[in-house]
């Protein structure tokens, strides 16, 4: 698991209090329980403020899964 | 009631204001809620426990909060989402509470805020501290 997949890892955990959860660049809100609107945008604004990040609406908009997540972070990381 | 909209907002936005509990609150919130533990009904129970008389319920302490993201931060369009809550020291009625909150984080693309808040004694001791997350509707 690569460094960042586990670190999101962690917040998917403390967001969704499930301490054994696993996540993978697959996930998505189909296969993990109770990812539904207001979860996904505490998923959102922890990952935002973990990273001091922002994403514009219409980039989460296009996000499949956790893996399109992972490849958005790595763009705004970079450009920091 | 303030009716402030994501535009308006800004991190670092304050409002404060001041509340006060009395005994038949204290008993009202015991009724609506069902707990009643002694130490929050019962005066003589409470004065034997060590308390001056009986603690206020900190969930009735921490409506408080409510208020202040209901009515002032941000107020009419508010949608509370979320709020974790550490009470620190207990209080009783009669005791003047101050109630403050602070903008520390806004989310656009949600239209998400975080509000560092707490409650204070009028000697300024903390009787709560709170962070809560709020959006908007409308």
């Amino acid at each position: 698991m690569d460094n960042l997949l586990e670190e999101v890892q962690g917040i998917f955990r403390d967001v969704f209090d499930q301490p054994d959860l696993v996540i993978s660049r697959a996930s998505n809100a189909r296969t993990v329980d109770d990812w539904d609107s207001l979860a996904h945008i505490n998923l959102v604004t922890a990952i935002e403020k973990r990273y001091k990040i922002k994403f514009a609406l219409g980039e989460l908009q296009e996000l499949k899964d956790v893996g399109d997540m992972l490849d958005l972070m790595r763009v705004k990381l970079a450009s920091r | 009631m303030n009716e402030y909209r994501w535009r308006d907002l800004s991190v670092g936005m304050q409002e404060s204001f001041e509340a006060t509990f009395t005994d038949a609150m204290s008993q009202t919130f015991a009724q609506l809620s069902g707990d009643v533990n002694p130490l929050h009904v019962d005066r003589d129970y409470a004065v034997a426990a060590g308390f001056p008389g009986p603690v206020l319920f900190g969930m009735l302490t921490s409506s408080l909060y409510s208020q202040l993201v209901g009515v002032y931060l941000p107020g009419k369009f508010a949608l509370l989402q979320g709020i974790d809550i550490d009470f620190n020291a207990p209080c009783h009625a009669g005791e003047r509470l101050a109630v403050h909150g602070e903008i520390i984080f806004l989310s656009d693309a949600y239209q998400r805020m975080e509000i560092k808040a707490s409650i204070r004694k009028g000697d300024q001791k903390l009787v709560s501290k709170a962070i809560i997350r709020v959006g908007l509707h409308g």
